[in-house]
């Protein structure tokens, strides 16, 4: 399909934003529920902290329901992963039925985690489903802007994520490279000027992660 | 017969500005039954490029798209008009005649309609349709008060004479429900008329051989002092501008109609 | 002879859901999207059956385009006095701005969906035709294909006609048309109860899937817009919205869903319109006593398919037969769709007759009475066991160079035991048909 409109453009590229941020925060929430089990019960509040959302939880109990598949709470995976699929859903033209079956598979398997006492392995199946998206886009889908633009909304997502939560100064670097590496082979318009800044600032000693943040979010014009 | 000189005037002023602004106008008389245009001249500002085509009336359209920033529309439109010709080599539409024998939903009839009606009824047995045509026209003039702002573009017929107030698209309604009550095909006409005003409204009711016009608002058979612009089933078909734009405006639209008899001067 | 595929009612029903085979309803105000129920048991229709039912399709639908351009064009079935001229002017579904209009190549009802469902006597009757935008293609192909995988057994036993081939024959419809560019599926998008079909007709056509304000018209022609501002000319658009939203500039001025100017492309014949504009004409519940009537007066043939028996109180005949049978009798109110307006006498209380035959003296034409048909059921599984379910079939005809009938339909079931009802929207499933190859 040669042409895409400017809405669908912008879908595509949420839905890679989505998809990943559903997917990382999934596996930093499996990394905080495991200490949370015996070893730090209220682990969760330097998680928000961390992630940037606030915390409105009363419990761990309370954060491990509410955040996982709370419809009501914006910032739950829940609600993430139906942003993902309401982008998904509108996207049949572009990206094909068969993607789209993972983002609906995650639905299902997110819906099955939230009545379970061991949410981990539901959300498990939720990754499994995100990667395989991930893969049949790579493989499937033809056009390869569209590719793209699935992806750079996926990398740009990544490196806001990891600015927050502070991640050390080898992975900033590996995905500020993997994005620019890529950005330039899209039609999506963004500021040159800001990528030559990130670029730079992946070169300091001390990374400034707010200023990573910042550049990332605003990486992409419209 | 009259030769009349015409200048339709319409401004649209929007709060803010506004841009793709998209239009439809059905703003040009044309010759035909008892009118001849000599002379009809046309500007939009901004207008873009216009597109012309007829609608399924027999009306003619202008139509495009003012894609630059604009606070206000102009339409004018100026010309010469010949009235009241009785020429018989004069074109004379005689379309299918159904469409204008049926209601529509602005010219529904309900208790009230039908009330006027059994009432001219019972003095026009056995008359001609055009003596018909004048009782009900008279009727109808009587039956409401003129006046502004009680009424609206989507008040039916039947409404109208509920509200017992209305303006000339009132009366050209109740007439047609009237009329349509009998299977006389009539149709709504959107018009201007001598003096200074705005656009006007009234009916036309097809005798067997022509078109013929009754002004209900001010009760008297449209001879040399009206000059028609569109027709159609009711006041939805004959809209003279029709717009969507892009841009949180609100927006005021005032027409200003010109009709002098030759000699005078539209400004 | 058991189907091995009612035993593998789970797996199919799984990939369904995995599919995302839905509808989408509004409850309380709020968008819900509901997957639909499918029944594994399929509705088998033998070679010779379907032989019969073809050929009356494409004669049913022959004579409904015959009428729609004669309607909007030469009025000879007016003068002719067969269809009474109020019968065509008062009905919401005939569009005076389509008057005088010729669409590309004379065809209306490119996309037809007819209603029929059998009676105990194994006699097909027709119960409605659907010329504007007849939904519902979609889901039998995604069955089968779904159906194939989970039980290939089944397919190796029954010799069924593949029916996965409706893609292609929608994008020869819509290529048959099509005025030069890009062929366009325009939908009001996500929140419409068909927008499943409507993304999956787009990507199994290779159309392009559009909301209205992904198009614009310029200059007489119509372009889809990408996001570069690069304009692409379209020639032919299978518009999944009613008529009234299509253009605010000639139908409903508050339309937002539509397209400014579309119709006026179309009016110069720039672009082809699947389904065309006022086609409503020729499906209302009024005209559909009169089909029969166009079948032989626009073809000189005898109708094949026949109507339910149908009665028009507009004809003092036909008034004095419904007052006289009125218990007997089902009663549709023309102006209603999608299963609402229609009322079985003998459910009524005395009451509510008398209001209803007072209402019917006074707007006889609102309303027609038809036969309540003994349908033959079918049966579905409902926890595990067998019951018969009441069901209709709508077949799809396609319209190029003559009528393709599509080889399998729709059959939608109703749920409810007591129902006569088998809308999607009022809780209905649907089964998969099979037109038997051999």
């Amino acid at each position: 399909m040669g042409i895409i409109s400017v809405e669908n453009l912008d879908r595509l590229f949420w839905l890679g934003r989505y998809s990943e941020r559903v997917y990382t925060s999934a596996r930093l929430f499996a990394d905080s529920f495991d200490r949370m089990i015996d070893m730090d019960m209220d682990n969760y509040a330097a998680f928000c902290r961390q992630l940037d959302i606030p915390n409105i939880y009363s419990s761990r109990e309370d954060f491990c329901n509410r955040y996982i598949s709370d419809e009501n709470d914006p910032n739950s995976i829940y609600s993430n992963l139906m942003r993902a699929y309401d982008n998904a859903v509108v996207l049949r033209n572009e990206i094909g039925s068969e993607p789209i079956t993972y983002i609906q598979l995650s639905v299902y398997d997110m819906k099955k985690s939230r009545v379970s006492r061991a949410p981990l392995v539901g959300l498990q199946k939720v990754e499994d489903n995100i990667l395989a998206f991930w893969g049949i886009v790579d493989d499937m889908i033809e056009n390869e802007n569209i590719r793209n633009v699935i992806k750079i909304g996926k990398r740009i997502e990544r490196l806001d994520l990891y600015g927050r939560l502070q991640m050390n100064r080898e992975s900033i670097v590996r995905e500020v490279h993997r994005l620019a590496g890529r950005i330039a082979r899209t039609n999506l318009h963004y500021d040159e000027k800001n990528l030559k800044e990130l670029k730079k600032l992946a070169e300091e000693e001390q990374i400034d992660y707010d200023r990573v943040v910042a550049l990332a979010d605003t990486l992409r014009k419209d | 017969m009259k030769t009349l000189q015409f200048h339709y005037h319409m401004e649209i002023a929007f709060s803010e500005p506004v841009h793709s602004h998209i239009y439809t106008l059905k703003c040009l008389p044309q010759t035909g039954g008892a009118q001849r245009i000599e002379k009809c001249v046309y500007r939009i500002t901004p207008g873009g490029r216009v597109q012309e085509s007829t609608d399924s009336f027999g009306n003619r359209m202008l139509y495009g798209t003012a894609q630059e920033e604009h606070s206000l529309f102009l339409v004018d439109v100026t010309g010469t008009a010949v009235t009241g010709v009785q020429a018989p080599n004069m074109p004379q539409d005689t379309p299918d005649l159904s469409v204008y024998r049926y209601r529509t939903p602005l010219t529904q009839p309900g208790r009230r309609t039908r009330e006027l009606l059994g009432h001219c009824r019972k003095r026009t047995a056995d008359m001609s349709l055009r003596d018909k045509a004048l009782v009900y026209m008279e009727a109808v003039h009587g039956s409401i008060q003129y006046g502004k702002g009680v009424t609206d573009i989507n008040t039916t017929a039947e409404d109208a004479l509920a509200l017992g107030s209305g303006v000339c698209q009132d009366y050209s309604h109740i007439l047609l429900a009237l009329c349509r009550e009998d299977r006389i095909p009539s149709r709504y006409v959107v018009g201007m008329m001598t003096g200074e005003g705005e656009s006007h409204a009234w009916v036309e009711i097809y005798d067997g051989a022509r078109w013929h016009g009754f002004d209900p608002t001010n009760n008297v058979p449209v001879e040399d002092a009206h000059i028609k612009i569109s027709h159609g089933r009711d006041y939805r078909d004959c809209s003279i501008n029709r717009g969507v734009f892009t841009g949180q405006a609100a927006q005021r639209q005032s027409i200003l109609v010109e009709v002098t008899e030759n000699g005078g001067t539209p400004a | 002879m058991e189907i091995e595929l009612t035993r593998r009612a789970e797996t199919v029903n799984e990939l369904l859901a995995r599919y995302g085979v839905k509808f989408g309803i509004y409850k309380n105000n709020e968008f819900k999207e509901q997957l639909f129920p499918f029944d594994t048991i399929p509705r088998i229709i033998r070679k010779d059956e379907f032989a019969y039912l073809e050929k009356g399709l494409k004669q049913r639908v022959m004579a409904l385009n015959c009428f729609i351009r004669d309607i909007y064009g030469d009025k000879k079935i007016i003068r002719d006095k067969v269809v009474p001229e109020e019968f065509v002017y008062i009905s919401s579904g005939y569009l005076a701005s389509c008057d005088g209009v010729l669409p590309p190549r004379g065809i209306y009802a490119h996309i037809a969906g007819i209603d029929l469902v059998q009676g105990r006597n194994d006699k097909w009757y027709v119960l409605e035709d659907n010329l504007r935008v007849p939904s519902g293609a979609s889901y039998p192909m995604i069955a089968r294909e779904i159906c194939r995988k989970s039980s290939p057994a089944t397919f190796e036993t029954y010799h069924v006609e593949d029916n996965r081939d409706y893609a292609k024959l929608l994008r020869w419809t819509m290529d048959y048309v099509n005025t030069g560019g890009h062929t366009v599926i325009l939908t009001p998008g996500r929140y419409n109860a068909a927008y499943f079909e409507h993304s999956y007709f787009a990507e199994k056509t290779g159309a392009h899937l559009a909301t209205g304000s992904e198009l614009m018209v310029e200059d007489d022609y119509l372009y889809f817009v990408d996001y570069s501002g690069r304009r692409e000319k379209v020639g032919a658009v299978y518009r999944r919205i009613s008529d009234e939203y299509l253009d605010p500039m000639t139908f409903n001025e508050e339309s937002v869903i539509g397209i400014p100017h579309i119709y006026d492309v179309y009016r110069k014949g720039h672009v082809a319109l699947l389904n065309a504009p006022g086609n409503g004409v020729a499906d209302d519940k009024g005209i559909y006593y009169f089909v029969p009537k166009m079948v032989r007066y626009y073809l000189g043939e005898e109708p094949i398919l026949q109507n339910a028996p149908t009665y028009l109180p507009y004809y003092e005949e036909d008034m004095r037969y419904v007052l006289e049978h009125f218990d007997d009798l089902v009663l549709k109110d023309v102006a209603e769709a999608g299963g609402y307006g229609v009322v079985f006498a003998d459910r009524m209380t005395a009451q509510q007759k008398e209001d209803f035959i007072a209402l019917l003296k006074r707007e006889p034409r609102r309303f027609i009475a038809q036969e309540v048909i003994d349908f033959k059921d079918i049966d579905i599984v409902e926890n595990a066991r067998r019951v018969p379910r009441k069901a209709d079939l709508r077949a799809f005809v396609l319209m190029v160079d003559e009528p393709i009938v599509w080889k399998s339909g729709l059959t939608r079931f109703s749920r409810d035991p007591d129902s006569f009802i088998v809308n999607s929207s009022q809780g209905g499933g649907f089964k998969d048909t099979w037109v038997l190859s051999q």
